[in-house]
């Protein structure tokens, strides 16, 4: 008989029960399980960061351009947060007799211990991308982030158009610091949606094609409708909703670029040249706020779906 | 020792390896301070849940046949050897047996005693393989 | 035939009433299983008869619609984390998680989940059944799985291990080595062990409690000695439009071309079958033992229809 076999047949002799296990061990060993399973996808994403360096690197050497980081590029952040989930519960069962509900943990718990354990590594991917972004602006001789001069649009113009230059006004914007928080607090609330439909749903792919198809759908039906009822609301409805869900002052742009993406736009001057032209000029305040709304919502989402898979207690 | 079980003897499987054991001391194929399996192997040769083994085990020491050398395992006894009581003990267990099968095939105490007796008589006069190669309590003078 | 005791304080498993139903069909219905402490249970019954529904019942992986189940005196869906940390569970299914792990890396994942993991007997158990820790656990055929499962639920000697169809998709020589590594195993620390099976004479030596499931309902239940006494074979010379007595529980009945020997199995104390026989004009002319699997075949329905 091995040592611990002596000691837990001791143990049993004068009834102890088994422990049940630490959660801080738990955590750790889904961090490093969850690690071990995202092997592959971080070796695709490696891959991918290489081929643009080189590209970038090209870039720069044939051209002497200097890449200079005026925004985030949050979108991929927040793509990866949300596209996470997949990799994280891939293969993994959610529902039926998985062996990780057999585990001595409440399932709950588990569930939410295993979305953490993706999290961490998630932080650890937008950190990375981070300094990598920054190498390559650094390298090439650029600036990360720098303060600028914005040519604000200073009253109510036609949208089509080129623009008079007296109708803009320069206004000094410079970042703040917090500024380098936002891709990943962009990536935390993606990820925690994402995760609350992988966890919570069984097909989760059917949702999301489920949700576009009705998107296209009720597009087309509601412009027909508004044809039809002469009901000039009706039209493009569910654009409106769309871009409100996206652009509006707390929507999935503020969250992602602080608005930078929203409020800007390449536009035509009428002396000829062409600037980028913005309609307000980005504030912070709209990010964090924007933050904690999708990230509250995230988190109640993450819940919702987590409790899903709770124990069943009776009444 | 072997000790091989009846899947269709109807007695508890403790008793059939108290039996056995008792039998291989008869036999002479066990003998004072020979060793015994531990529980552990033989529950694994036996495929037996170990209690079974300790309740034999148990048994055969409250006995006095077997008995446990702290640190070194189960040993037969030293000061064993197959008395008459051993002997009436399996012998009994063998009528008994015999008894309940006569029964239930429907045939009588007499009937089954004469018959054994033939049978007994016939084999001696054949020298044939059905009486067994040892003679229990020759090899020893029985004590 | 179920003899239950009252006192559910003494087992280790014990279901009150538990049903479940999948649609229009009853997985099980009102079992009042009973484990004792220590005991080898051998649990019986036919393909859906609803032993991985039990299963999943004591590991919280399944909710009845009625009825409890206690392991360890705790109700299996109020502490389920609880229960589980006492269980060593082999599901019926043979996915084995985390594909791309080896199987020592799942193994140790696994550790991390119950303290009393003793490595050094997971890598005895490992050798002794044969399965190749450098192999990637999406590679592994079905036999290897089972036995990888195997090793997963005996590394950390729980008291209690919930085997479903244990040997299932093992081959005939590894099987015997499984169910002697399991002897070997309860000889370690005091552990009490449920399995389900099909095939009970595998399970002859080890099991010492016998339950039959019959459509969800476990129509017998016994410590396997009492089986033996109570469940016999019998030859009987019966009169003519002889028929047997119903509440003897008749199988198995095979008569000769003249209709007056008769071969059944029959449930019942040896003298009160003989009496009941004698009561209706048959006479036994021959009794013999069934071995445990023939004895639990006599509570399973035999048209298979």
């Amino acid at each position: 008989m091995t040592a611990p076999a002596y000691r837990t047949a001791e143990r049993r002799a004068r009834g102890a029960r088994p422990p049940l296990p630490r959660l801080r061990s738990v955590l750790a060993e889904q961090v490093r399980a969850t690690g071990h399973a995202l092997r592959g996808p971080a070796l695709i994403a490696a891959a991918l960061l290489a081929l643009v360096t080189l590209f970038a690197a090209s870039q720069v050497l044939s051209r002497g351009v200097d890449l200079t980081l005026n925004a985030w590029p949050t979108q991929l952040p927040g793509l990866m947060g949300a596209l996470l989930p997949i990799a994280v519960w891939a293969r993994d069962e959610r529902f039926g007799p998985a062996f990780l509900w057999t585990l001595p943990v409440d399932r709950r718990r588990h569930a939410l211990t295993k979305a953490l354990a993706g999290w961490v590594w998630l932080m650890a991917g937008v950190a990375l991308f981070v300094l990598w972004l920054l190498a390559v602006t650094s390298a090439s001789g650029g600036r990360a982030l720098p303060p600028e001069t914005l040519h604000v649009v200073t009253s109510q113009v036609a949208a089509a158009g080129p623009l008079d230059p007296a109708a803009l006004r320069t206004v000094r914007w410079a970042p703040g610091p917090l500024i380098w928080a936002v891709p990943f607090t962009a990536a935390t609330a993606t990820y925690l949606l994402g995760s609350a439909l992988v966890l919570g749903s069984r097909h989760p792919l059917r949702w999301v094609i489920g949700t576009v198809l009705s998107y296209v759908l009720s597009s087309i039906a509601s412009e027909a409708a508004s044809a039809q009822l002469r009901a000039g609301w009706l039209d493009d409805a569910p654009g409106r909703l769309l871009r409100l869900l996206v652009d509006s002052r707390y929507g999935l742009d503020a969250l992602l670029t602080a608005r930078i993406e929203s409020l800007s736009n390449p536009a035509a001057l009428t002396t000829g040249e062409s600037t980028i032209v913005w309609w307000g000029v980005p504030d912070l305040a709209d990010w964090r706020t924007a933050t904690l709304l999708w990230t509250g919502a995230g988190l109640l989402a993450l819940w919702a779906a987590a409790s899903r898979h709770r124990e069943r207690r009776r009444a | 020792m072997l000790v091989t079980l009846d899947p269709r003897d109807e007695r508890p499987l403790y008793l059939q390896i108290v039996d056995q054991v008792r039998r291989a001391l008869l036999v002479g194929t066990l003998r004072a301070e020979d060793p015994l399996p531990s529980v552990r192997e033989l529950a694994g040769q036996l495929v037996v849940n170990p209690r079974t083994v300790s309740q034999a085990y148990r048994e055969l020491e409250g006995e006095g046949v077997i008995y446990v050398r702290r640190g070194q395992g189960t040993f037969v006894a030293p000061t064993i050897h197959p008395d008459r009581r051993e002997r009436r003990a399996l012998v009994r267990g063998v009528a008994e047996r015999a008894l309940v099968d006569a029964r239930r095939n429907g045939l009588g105490v007499e009937e089954l005693v004469t018959m054994i007796c033939e049978v007994a008589a016939e084999d001696e006069g054949e020298g044939s393989p059905s009486a067994s190669a040892v003679r229990p309590g020759e090899e020893e003078g029985a004590a | 035939m179920t003899h239950t005791d009252p006192r559910a304080g003494d087992y280790v498993v014990a279901t009150h009433g538990l049903s479940k139903r999948y649609g229009r069909e009853s997985a099980l219905e009102h079992v009042d299983l009973r484990v004792p402490d220590g005991a080898v249970y051998v649990l019986v019954g036919v393909n859906g008869a609803g032993k991985s529904t039990l299963f999943k019942v004591l590991m919280n992986l399944e909710r009845p619609d009625a009825g409890t189940a206690e392991v360890f005196g705790l109700d299996t869906g109020r502490a389920g984390p609880e229960v589980r940390a006492q269980v060593g569970y082999v599901p019926e299914r043979q996915d084995a998680p985390y594909r791309s792990m080896t199987c020592a890396r799942l193994l140790r994942h696994a550790a991390a989940f119950y303290p009393e993991w003793d490595h050094a007997y997971a890598d005895h158990l490992t050798r002794a059944l044969g399965v190749r820790p450098q192999r990637r656990v999406g590679g592994l055929s079905k036999g290897e799985t089972r036995r990888l499962q195997l090793v997963l639920a005996l590394a950390y000697r729980p008291p209690l291990l919930l085997l479903d169809e244990p040997t299932d998709g093992l081959d005939p020589v590894v099987r015997r080595r499984a169910l002697a590594l399991l002897a070997e195993h309860l000889a370690d620390a005091p552990t009490t062990v449920l399995i389900s099976t099909h095939h009970i004479h595998e399970m002859e030596s080890l099991a010492d409690h016998v339950g039959v499931l019959r459509e969800g309902r476990l129509v017998a239940q016994m410590p396997r000695d009492e089986l033996q006494r109570t469940v016999r074979s019998y030859r009987l010379e019966v009169p003519d439009a002889w028929a047997a007595p119903r509440e003897l529980q008749p199988t198995g009945l095979r008569r000769s071309s003249a209709g007056r020997d008769v071969q059944c199995t029959l449930v019942g104390e040896e003298r009160e079958v003989a009496r009941r026989l004698a009561a209706t004009g048959a006479r036994v002319r021959q009794v013999s033992t069934l071995a445990l699997e023939d004895a639990a075949l006599a509570f399973l329905p035999e048209d298979p229809s």
